[in-house]
């Protein structure tokens, strides 16, 4: 198995994290942004793993599910909810709040984009006893969302709101060693003062909808 | 849109009492409520859930794998396919054509849950394309029609003729 991660690329952070937390065998390769690894895709898209029989997993949170299963956590119906969840709801939030913070300088309106998953993420959290999204012990769940809002959550210039309770789950997610340093990795600990996820940001496509996109038409 | 196809997964897995759904915020979200336990939001969680329900795992693939790209094409549904703007669809399209030049089915030989919640999603840019457009995705169009007349599958959805010379073979009925 092998798998290829970039520098900068939060997708990348999530899959790294998982490996580390979960001890699973395997190479890593860094490449950079525009490397096609996945033959069949159009777009250079990383992380990408290349499973033992020769096809490619090209989605962060599958890739995740996958090292949770094989290290013997296979997904509840809690963690899939929540993988879906992080997939159709929050990632297209948090592309717009990171296109708006890293490339225009506007954190403010970054924060604005991200105001309703969070205080989805603030209600589900009050509703539960457990520390973790699913459980006593830390899941994949936990894991990838932790890892999509680092960039944002870490920046400690952004206000907000009243977000405490995921504040407090944010904090620890990533007082975990697996975590830390696979922040280290991929961000250099940094937030949105990253160099690297700046020359991530760059290559991106500009997100659909976006404010910025709108004025530029 | 979400729960018609939840409805027809039921009747294709053979589910006897339907469940009940709703929707939660500006996307219709379905969610499900359960008697023995929490609600489930998500259209592939809750699908993912109905076919455990159904005693049909195998559905979900085989072997960790196979379960790791069949929750990726699920993913890629939701994410990709759904809400795709106009620009996108080439790409979708295009994509999954080279996927699918030497797999019958989205996770290799075995028809899965992720060809039926692709099918269910891609079957208004199908209905669209010209053809010429169909002979140019030709497999797209094979696995869309090995689909659509895999027993069970297409229920709320009209047939789309997608191949001239099958017009005239009579051989699906």
């Amino acid at each position: 198995m092998k798998l290829f991660v970039s520098e900068g690329n939060p997708h990348c952070l999530k899959v790294l994290a998982v490996l580390k937390l979960t001890g699973v065998k395997c190479d890593v390769q860094h490449v950079n942004h525009e490397e096609k690894v996945v033959p069949h895709l159009s777009r250079p898209t990383l992380p990408a793993l290349l499973l033992p029989s020769g096809m490619h997993l090209f989605s962060a949170n599958s890739i995740c599910r996958y090292l949770g299963e094989v290290s013997g956590q296979p997904s509840s119906d809690l963690n899939n909810q929540w993988l879906e969840w992080e997939a159709s709801e929050l990632q297209p939030a948090v592309a717009q709040a990171l296109h708006l913070a890293v490339l225009q300088g506007k954190g403010s309106e970054a924060s604005s984009a991200l105001q309703g998953q969070l205080s989805y993420l603030e209600q589900s959290l009050c509703k539960k006893t457990t520390p973790f999204l699913t459980a006593e012990i830390v899941s994949v769940a936990d894991v990838v969302l932790w890892a999509a809002l680092y960039p944002i959550l870490s920046d400690h210039g952004l206000v907000l709101g009243d977000q405490g309770k995921v504040q407090n789950w944010f904090e620890r997610v990533g007082m975990l060693a697996a975590c830390e340093s696979a922040a280290q990795e991929v961000l250099q600990g940094k937030g949105l003062k990253s160099e690297a996820l700046k020359a991530y940001m760059q290559k991106q496509p500009a997100p659909p909808h976006s404010q910025a996109q709108k004025r530029d038409n | 849109m979400a729960l018609k196809e939840l409805s027809s997964l039921e009747k294709a897995l053979g589910l006897k009492k339907p469940n009940k759904y709703s929707t939660q915020g500006d996307k219709k979200v379905p969610v499900l409520q359960r008697s023995n336990g929490p609600a489930l939001s998500g259209l592939v969680t809750i699908a993912t859930y109905l076919v455990r329900e159904a005693n049909r795992a195998e559905l979900l693939g085989e072997s960790a794998e196979h379960r790791a790209i069949v929750q990726q094409w699920l993913e890629y549904r939701v994410t990709k396919v759904d809400g795709c703007q106009k620009e996108d669809i080439k790409t979708i399209l295009k994509d999954l054509n080279t996927y699918l030049e030497d797999k019958v089915y989205l996770a290799g030989n075995q028809f899965t849950l992720a060809d039926t919640l692709m099918y269910y999603g891609i079957h208004h840019i199908i209905v669209d394309l010209a053809v010429q457009e169909k002979e140019k995705y030709v497999n797209v169009t094979r696995w869309f029609d090995h689909v659509q007349h895999y027993p069970g599958i297409r229920n709320h959805l009209p047939p789309v003729v997608v191949l001239k010379n099958r017009v005239y073979t009579g051989s699906h009925h």
